[in-house]
């Protein structure tokens, strides 16, 4: 028995061993700071993965033996994926809470999120306070704030959404206390909402508002605290309202994806950044110039 | 359809009986009516959207600039690649599962009504929950990932439900007549199945397994935790590939912008499935096997 299992091995490790010779080499070769190699994979944030979908086919581009798989779920997932190391960098659109600081963030745009009306709606501003008693059913009518005799639509996120936690925060209110005609998911389910009835008020990304608005969508972007909501303002700090888009990873991420990481900082991607209607996150030094 | 049996039942009235007829038939011609209206109105509504972004090249080309520019190819590759792992699975195992429940064992034993049971309580399970099972089990537990590979077995496991009951429903209409025959002819239990049962039973079969495409196709929830989201050409079925359903979702809904391109592929998908169900009940006429319709019996 012994020698026919060593004939049925021989023929295997003889296999084998030429393999494990190419695998051994490959970390070697990644080693050099010019070819990178290797995969690597994102989870998270719906509103973050079409831009690093771009970032990343540019940077497959550049580094032909990279492949870098960029998934979906939400900023939740991507935080629950980057833990148990199912993806290297998570995508989260918001700012890590306490509980979250046994991870990174790294900050690769902002988004400001914009209170939105059908463009109908005469109505020119509101304060916070007006948009407190709008989203806690003190006032129904635009009758009340200076517009027509209309009802309101209270447009409001789900629960676990990037954009209403920021919104939310910035009025120092609990989510249970609003009281909604509507609830959505995305931003693009925001906008079509607002736009399809005229006494309705919603809140979504400002980048979207934006290209909505440029589309011929009729919504119209309110300003907020005298400042108007655009993403020239987000960029330049003066907008309130706005979030962080960060990549999200352990205390140590594998080296391609420091990589990758430092090239979504990086000026190279700021096209990218801007095509998806976001504002390239401030750095040191650029800010400088 | 059924309102011209009302009109035939309806020849010798007598004027009492003609207005209660009269009233049913507008009712149920108007019902027949809203149905084929809101069919139209919706293919028409994703035509006249998205037709004008068609071209050959958007079939082609790679997804561009998160989708707002470039074509759908890898995306309808991936498609394709998904759907086949799903079918590659799934009508083989439904088959044989669904010759086990008639031909093997008593329609009406235990066994048989259980199984039925539970594969009626697997057809109601939302898509979404085999998005998760499949993200656990597939993508985690066996280590599957990401993939197209992964994505297909989830909605191999999804359309097995629909497979199996509407083959067994394909296999069980076959009249016993023709089992009778064959025995009497001397054929075998196994001859009979495979040279008489099921060709008669073909085109039932068929349109359970149109019914099915069309349900894996027009997957969303089940496909984002599974096959993924790159939109790249996948290399081989391990890695990740986006579905159509998924890029709709993801077009309409991520991609500021995006709305006429998710028209377009909208526009593409429907033409698929109308392409699959055609050319179905045009093979079904070259092969002689009349009758029963393709999508009739589901």
């Amino acid at each position: 028995m012994k020698s026919i299992h060593a004939w049925l091995i021989a023929p295997i490790l003889a296999l084998a061993v030429p393999g494990c010779a190419r695998n051994s080499a490959e970390p070697i070769v990644a080693a050099d700071e010019e070819t990178l190699s290797g995969k690597l994979t994102l989870t998270g944030s719906s509103t973050v993965a079409p831009l690093v979908t771009e970032i990343a086919k540019r940077f497959e581009q550049r580094h032909p033996g990279v492949r870098i798989d960029v998934q979906t779920g939400g900023s939740g997932k991507g935080i629950a994926d980057t833990r148990t190391g199912v993806a290297e960098i998570g995508m989260a659109s918001r700012s890590l809470k306490p509980d979250e600081a046994d991870l990174t963030a790294h900050p690769i745009a902002a988004d400001g999120v914009g209170v939105i009306v059908h463009q109908a709606n005469p109505i020119k501003q509101l304060s916070e306070s007006q948009l407190i008693t709008i989203y806690t059913d003190q006032i129904r009518n635009w009758s009340e704030l200076g517009g027509e005799d209309q009802e309101i639509t209270v447009v409001h996120k789900a629960e676990g959404r990037a954009t209403l936690e920021i919104f939310l925060n910035h009025l120092g209110i609990e989510n249970p206390v609003v009281k909604a005609d509507v609830i959505v998911g995305d931003n693009e389910h925001g906008v079509k909402t607002v736009a399809g009835s005229e006494g309705s008020i919603g809140y979504v990304s400002i980048g979207t508002a934006e290209a909505n608005i440029e589309a011929g969508v009729p919504i119209r972007l309110l300003p907020l605290g005298g400042v108007e909501a655009s993403t020239a303002r987000v960029a330049s700090g003066e907008f309130p309202m706005s979030r962080p888009l960060n990549l999200v990873t352990t205390g140590s991420p594998p080296r391609l994806a420091i990589e990758f990481i430092r090239f979504c900082q990086s000026p190279d991607v700021e096209d990218l950044v801007k095509a998806n209607y976001f504002v390239p996150a401030a750095r040191g030094p650029d800010v400088a110039e | 359809m059924s309102g011209g049996r009302f009109h035939a039942s309806a020849t010798t009235p007598t004027r009492r009986h003609q207005i209660p007829e009269f009233f049913t038939a507008v009712a149920v011609w108007m019902a027949a009516g809203l149905v084929v209206a809101t069919l139209a109105w919706i293919l028409i509504d994703i035509a006249v959207r998205g037709i004008s972004q068609l071209s050959p090249s958007f079939l082609i080309e790679g997804v561009e600039d998160a989708g707002r520019a470039g074509g759908i190819g890898p995306v309808l590759f991936s498609t394709m690649l998904i759907l086949m792992v799903t079918l590659a699975l799934a009508i083989p195992l439904s088959l044989a599962t669904a010759i086990a429940l008639t031909e093997r064992v008593d329609q009406d034993s235990r066994f048989a009504r259980n199984v039925r049971r539970c594969l009626d309580v697997l057809a109601g399970v939302p898509s979404i929950v085999f998005g998760l099972f499949g993200n656990a089990f597939f993508a985690i537990m066996l280590g599957l990932g990401y993939s197209i590979l992964t994505g297909g077995l989830t909605l191999a496991c999804m359309v097995l439900p629909i497979l199996i009951r509407t083959s067994e429903q394909a296999i069980v209409a076959v009249p016993n007549e023709y089992r009778y025959a064959a025995a009497a002819l001397g054929l075998g239990r196994s001859a009979t199945l495979f040279r008489v049962v099921l060709p008669a039973a073909a085109p039932a079969l068929m349109a359970g397994v149109v019914l099915s495409i069309g349900r894996a196709l027009a997957e969303t929830a089940a496909l984002i935790f599974t096959a993924g989201y790159v939109a790249r050409r996948p290399e081989s079925l391990l890695d990740s590939g986006r579905s159509l359903s998924v890029h709709i979702y993801d077009m309409a809904m991520n991609v500021p912008g995006g709305g006429s391109r998710a028209y377009a592929t909208a526009c593409v998908l429907v033409a698929l499935l109308l392409a699959i169900n055609a050319t179905t009940t045009l093979l079904l006429h070259a092969a002689g096997l009349q009758g029963r319709s393709v999508g009739g019996k589901g």
